[in-house]
């Protein structure tokens, strides 16, 4: 019996020995290498795939359904990176660079349309001076979908082409920039690991953030639906106030964006926010595992975009059901999960004075 | 009670003497340490009135009903008044030394208070932003005066605008600078009724409620809400912006000795960063420099007051309140640990502080 005690407080001296990093240190820099650093990335990835096909498709050797595929893959890695804005692309408001929404006024048809007709011949050099309206995906989405232009006419895809191509390269390189800087030394791949630094005083603070900007997101997801359904206009639907309604991808935007969330509370080994958890949490970590799963799978059984659901009772209610279940989530997190991990996320930026 | 008032007067004094002037940053308490006041919650969303050394002792933490702002230290006696945050009926004056709670200073019937206040250098007076709810947006300066351990209220000027919200004494003590945000709301309410008919403007009053000045700025629905005031009379204000979020539009502005008030010269990458929304500024009148939370960016700002050179552009989540100290700033936050940015020399060396992290709410002060 005594034999056994010993080994185990020995054991529980070396693992402490071995533990150099303190569990909070342990999640922030398993969830950059195995979620951050990957969906950043990715998203690199995408929009070089996206500049790439501007080119091609202008030049004639893909077609319009390629150029849109490739559309779609920019924005559901943009999408996915929502709820991980963190660090350099959730500061100077360079995030509008890449999508410009809630978008009340249509100012991305009336700024894209001034734009071509002052800039015919418009290099990358005028969209960077230009406004960040016509910058991102929002307005690529504009010329690939709006059911006002056909880029099918050659005409129209001459005058539209230069923009694509000039939008392209911008995302393209703002992508490289920010992967950039989170993989420079003392970059923000380094801040999450490395404690203190000049961004975090300890893990607490990294734990505190990646849970705020978690949180954000998933308030976000339902703003997203909230306002096409009306839910800020009097039950008025505004199908035009959706995220993505041109290329219809707001469910999808939805989904891929829920996809990250749930990766930061797992971790990609198990070793996500979930893993701060005690044993004594175990009933939390399950009602959170069931709310994601219930989002999931609501998200999951729509079957018509948004705009259409929109249209008929059914659909409204199936939608009302997963606003519902997201709020759920929300609040789960929001309130029972910072709180158990004693975590504060903040409220002087929504709630000041 | 009187021996007492009357010991922590002469003590009070006599440190007032060694900082050379109140209202300035070293107000050393007994441990040596400046006092940080604020409002604070705790993780069930309770409101405190807590009182902390800055090595992380804690002074007292006073359980209060309602939401508080902004603290106001008596500039003699060890007593502080929490302002109810609008649109909160209720204050609460506190023993800074052990958190008694004094008195719970309501305001009259048709008032609410906004967040704000200051007392006049003798100690007697107490001033208030307040709206007034039957004329809804009416700003009003309330008028109390300190009798023992009690604020009664005494009368009430105009604030000549709508929404008042910070407001400061101007070097001489007796000129009064009023931010009215312009923002008109209703009795227990915080929603904008005006958005469309915004008028903020920077007024300079005199205690009997005078007009001095009254400014404003170009952008309609630019509110003008906190404040600093340097020893040499300069103003700086900050703002937060009702309109669209990508249009631009100054988020600091200043007013130097004789001149008009103006944007300060603030960069495209800085103003950006606020995200339209300015919390806390704050004056370093030794070193001249000019500090700034924006919680929105989640971004805190040093500037060199007079070239306006930014000194400090760094990530900061949920910063709140800042306040100056000897050594530079004091900023806190709703999220992490507290900072002290030290400014003294060629560059600004970051320190965190052992307070508790996050809750802290959007004003502190030290005394």
């Amino acid at each position: 019996m005594l034999h056994k005690t010993l080994i185990a407080s020995l054991l529980g001296l070396a693992l402490v020995g071995c533990g150099q990093q303190d569990p909070q240190a342990k999640v922030s820099a398993a969830l950059t290498d195995g979620v951050l650093l990957p969906a950043y990335s990715s998203w690199q990835e995408a929009d070089r795939q996206l500049a790439a096909n501007a080119e091609a498709f202008c030049a004639g050797s893909t077609d319009l359904s390629a150029a849109r595929q490739a559309f779609l893959g920019a924005q559901s890695a943009w999408a996915s990176l929502q709820p991980l804005l963190v660090g350099p692309l959730a500061e100077g408001n360079r995030a509008w660079q890449i999508q410009f929404w809630p978008d009340k006024k249509n100012l991305v048809q009336r700024q894209v349309e001034a734009l071509l007709k002052n800039k015919p011949q418009l290099s990358a050099d005028d969209l960077s001076n230009a406004s960040v309206v016509v910058q991102g995906l929002t307005a690529y989405e504009y010329i690939l979908f709006d059911p006002n232009l056909d880029l099918a006419q050659p005409e129209q895809k001459a005058r539209y082409c230069p923009l694509l191509q000039a939008i392209g390269k911008h995302q393209q390189a703002l992508a490289a920039q920010i992967v950039g800087e989170w993989q420079a030394k003392s970059g923000m791949a380094e801040q999450l690991k490395t404690f203190p630094n000049e961004r975090y005083a300890d893990a607490n603070e990294a734990i505190a953030e990646l849970l705020r900007v978690q949180v954000s997101a998933l308030d976000g997801l339902k703003k997203k639906l909230g306002a096409p359904m009306g839910r800020q206009s009097k039950g008025i639907a505004q199908p035009y106030q959706a995220e993505a309604w041109r290329s219809a991808g707001s469910l999808a935007n939805q989904g891929a964006a829920l996809a990250s969330a749930e990766l930061l509370w797992h971790g990609s080994n198990r070793d996500g926010i979930q893993s701060l958890l005690g044993d004594d949490q175990a009933d939390l970590a399950k009602r959170i595992d069931a709310a994601y799963q219930d989002t999931r799978q609501r998200l999951a059984a729509l079957d018509s975009p948004l705009g259409e659901l929109l249209e008929d009772n059914a659909g409204r209610t199936a939608l009302n059901e997963l606003y519902d279940s997201l709020n759920r989530l929300h609040r789960l997190q929001e309130s029972e999960l910072a709180k158990a991990l004693d975590v504060q996320i903040g409220f002087n930026a929504h709630d000041g004075d | 009670m009187q021996r007492r008032a009357f010991l922590g007067l002469s003590a009070a004094a006599a440190s007032l003497a060694a900082a050379g002037a109140f209202g300035g940053w070293t107000l050393f308490g007994p441990s040596g340490q400046p006092l940080l006041l604020s409002a604070r919650d705790d993780g069930d969303g309770n409101h405190y009135a807590v009182g902390y050394r800055l090595d992380g002792q804690r002074a007292f933490a006073t359980p209060v009903n309602e939401r508080c702002h902004d603290v106001v230290p008596h500039p003699a006696l060890p007593m502080a008044l929490f302002v109810g945050r609008r649109p909160s009926t209720e204050s609460y004056l506190i023993d800074t030394r052990d958190g008694r709670l004094l008195q719970t200073l309501s305001s009259p019937a048709g008032r609410h208070f906004n967040g704000h206040a200051v007392f006049h250098k003798g100690g007697e007076w107490l001033y208030t932003t307040e709206n007034d709810t039957t004329e809804p947006g009416r700003g009003v300066i309330g008028v109390y005066r300190l009798q023992g351990e009690q604020l009664l209220r005494d009368g009430e000027h105009s604030s000549h605008g709508v929404g008042p919200h910070q407001l400061l004494w101007m070097p001489d003590g007796e000129t009064l600078v009023v931010a009215n945000g312009g923002i008109r709301t209703e009795a227990e309410s915080r929603v904008e009724m005006n958005l469309d008919a915004m008028q903020a403007s920077l007024v300079l009053i005199r205690r009997d409620g005078s007009l001095v000045s009254q400014e404003y700025l170009a952008d309609q629905q630019n509110s003008i809400r906190h404040l600093a005031v340097a020893r040499d009379g300069t103003v700086v204000s900050g703002q937060q912006y009702m309109g669209d979020l990508h249009d631009q539009v100054p988020l600091l502005a200043i007013k130097r000795p004789g001149q008009p008030f103006q944007p300060f010269p603030l960069g495209e990458t800085q103003r950006v960063a606020m995200n339209q929304y300015t919390a806390s500024v704050a004056i370093h009148d030794e070193l001249r420099l000019l500090a700034l939370t924006a919680p929105r960016g989640n971004r805190f700002f040093i500037w060199d007051l007079d070239s306006a050179q930014v000194r400090l552009d760094v990530p900061l989540p949920d910063c709140a309140g800042v306040g100056a100290v000897a050594e530079g700033f004091v900023v806190t936050s709703g999220q992490g640990r507290c900072r002290l940015y030290d400014c003294r020399g060629e560059h600004i060396v970051t320190n965190a502080l052992q307070l508790p992290a996050g809750l802290w709410d959007n004003h502190l002060r030290l005394a």
